[in-house]
């Protein structure tokens, strides 16, 4: 996001409505004496976009310009109204367990990581979401398909990302996939000591499907190992058509109509 | 991933605050979704949301329903927030009956959630996702108090510095409680803001800060 010198007055309106922060600083006009404009600091904007659209600028001198590669990215993961192509979702992640019920995507056995860098507010480099992400893919960590930092990294096998956006910064990213059930406890170790080396925070989220017992699977390895987990969750409720048939024995589900 | 999964705060103010999403599958239910995301949308409404939109149109603090409703073409993923038990247990009930054929999700406290499925006679959660909440250098971020309220919008476009400015405007008497919520809901572009629990908070946190200046 860029403020046009010769319309800005300087007034600070925009300000606060930057998740990043006090990012601006005040420039003095060269050619029209007196003037004072801001300028926005390039290095630290996401191109998220709020500004813009709170249409909050008295005199419309806020406008995002065209981002060439690999500018680009910063908006791509951070201005909630941009659709990554290879997701085909608007936003910075997938579908993931929204439609579980119809993918099949999280299979008994299976459990789905997310690590969204940069969450809630603060931001990230992608320097630090590979730090993450090399960490976790020596572990049995199967990279989401169509997740965009998956798609912007050179080496799958490694969770090497693309040394041209390494400087990039979003408002999140997120590193998302899954691992087998028994991987997980040294998966969630290998973040925590992650945690020790990126420069902002990130939240961590994980996915299971509810067995028909109704014994959630996952809950005991965390409770093992002392993590925390919130008490509100999202839930899908298996209503989407066709139902992916996750066992052979289909009268077992017990949340079918 | 998730972004009404990291909404932070305790039992009593989570246990009104629930959000709908309905989402289509791409590669399978996602061609021709269009009007089942309308159904979906249609019977939402019905039911009365403090929010409601999608995030590449907006919510209805934005725009109109109408033009939420217009805009929805294939695979796109709108969200409803709702601010009461009840109004859940009746929508999943009309739900269970009706069923657009796109997935539904709701976000909100799971026990609670649970216990909404069960007396609308929709048997168990079928996938669940928990937030392990933030990791990293937490220091880096705003009070809790302030938290419970920038993370109603997943895609953090509710700054910290918003919610003070907001603040300062209510006690220097520019703006009334709601008109500062109702400022905070035209960023969070999705609808994922709970109005009803935006107020709740924001008066929670009049007293606590006495903001001078920002900048």
């Amino acid at each position: 996001m860029k403020a046009d010198p010769d319309k800005c007055i300087a007034c600070k309106r925009c300000f606060p409505y930057c998740p990043m922060g006090r990012i601006q600083r005040f420039k003095r006009h060269e050619k029209i004496p007196g003037r004072v404009y801001i300028e926005i600091d390039q290095e630290r904007c996401t191109d998220c976009g709020v500004c813009l659209r709170a249409n909050i600028c008295p005199v419309k001198a806020l406008y995002q310009p065209e981002t060439p590669w690999p500018r680009e990215v910063r908006s791509i993961l951070s201005n909630p109204l941009i659709e990554f192509k290879g997701s085909q979702v608007p936003g910075r992640g997938t579908e993931e367990m929204k439609t579980n019920d119809v993918s099949g995507r999280y299979r008994p056995g299976e459990v789905g990581v997310g690590i969204e860098l940069g969450r809630p507010g603060v931001g990230a480099y992608f320097r630090d979401v590979e730090v993450v992400a090399m960490a976790l893919a020596p572990l049995g960590y199967e990279f989401a398909e169509e997740n965009p930092v998956t798609h912007f990294m050179a080496d799958r096998k490694t969770g090497k990302l693309r040394e041209d956006i390494l400087n990039e910064k979003a408002t999140s990213a997120i590193v998302e996939g899954k691992c087998k059930i028994e991987n997980l406890p040294a998966i969630l170790e290998a973040i925590k000591k992650a945690a020790t080396k990126v420069e902002t925070v990130f939240s961590v989220e994980v996915i299971t499907k509810v067995p028909p017992e109704g014994e959630i699977p996952i809950k005991p390895i965390l409770e093992q190992y002392g993590y925390w987990y919130s008490i509100n969750t999202k839930n899908n409720l298996g209503l989407g058509e066709p139902a992916f048939k996750f066992y052979d024995d289909e009268e077992r589900r017990s949340h079918d109509s | 991933m998730t972004h009404s999964l990291h909404r932070r705060g305790e039992w009593d103010d989570l246990k009104d605050d629930f959000v709908v999403l309905g989402c289509p599958a791409t590669g399978i239910n996602k061609k021709g979704s269009a009007p089942k995301t309308q159904k979906f949308l249609s019977i939402c409404y019905k039911h009365g949301p403090i929010n409601l939109g999608d995030m590449k149109t907006g919510n209805i603090y934005n725009t109109t329903m109408d033009d939420i409703l217009s805009h929805v073409t294939d695979g796109t993923i709108v969200q409803c927030t709702f601010d009461n038990r009840e109004k859940i247990v009746a929508l999943l009930k009309e739900l269970k009956e009706n069923r657009p054929g796109i997935s539904i999700i709701i976000s909100g406290i799971s026990d609670i959630v649970q216990q909404c499925m069960e007396e609308a006679g929709l048997g168990r959660i079928h996938t669940i996702e928990y937030s392990l909440g933030t990791w990293g250098r937490t220091e880096l971020l705003p009070e809790f108090e302030i938290l419970k309220t920038t993370t109603m919008c997943g895609h953090a476009m509710i700054s910290s510095d918003l919610v003070k400015k907001l603040v300062r405007d209510v006690k220097r008497g520019r703006r009334t409680v709601e008109e500062a919520c109702l400022e905070m809901a035209k960023c969070c572009t999705c609808g994922n803001y709970n109005m009803t629990r935006g107020i709740k908070l924001f008066k929670e946190l009049l007293p606590l800060y006495m903001v001078h200046s920002l900048y």
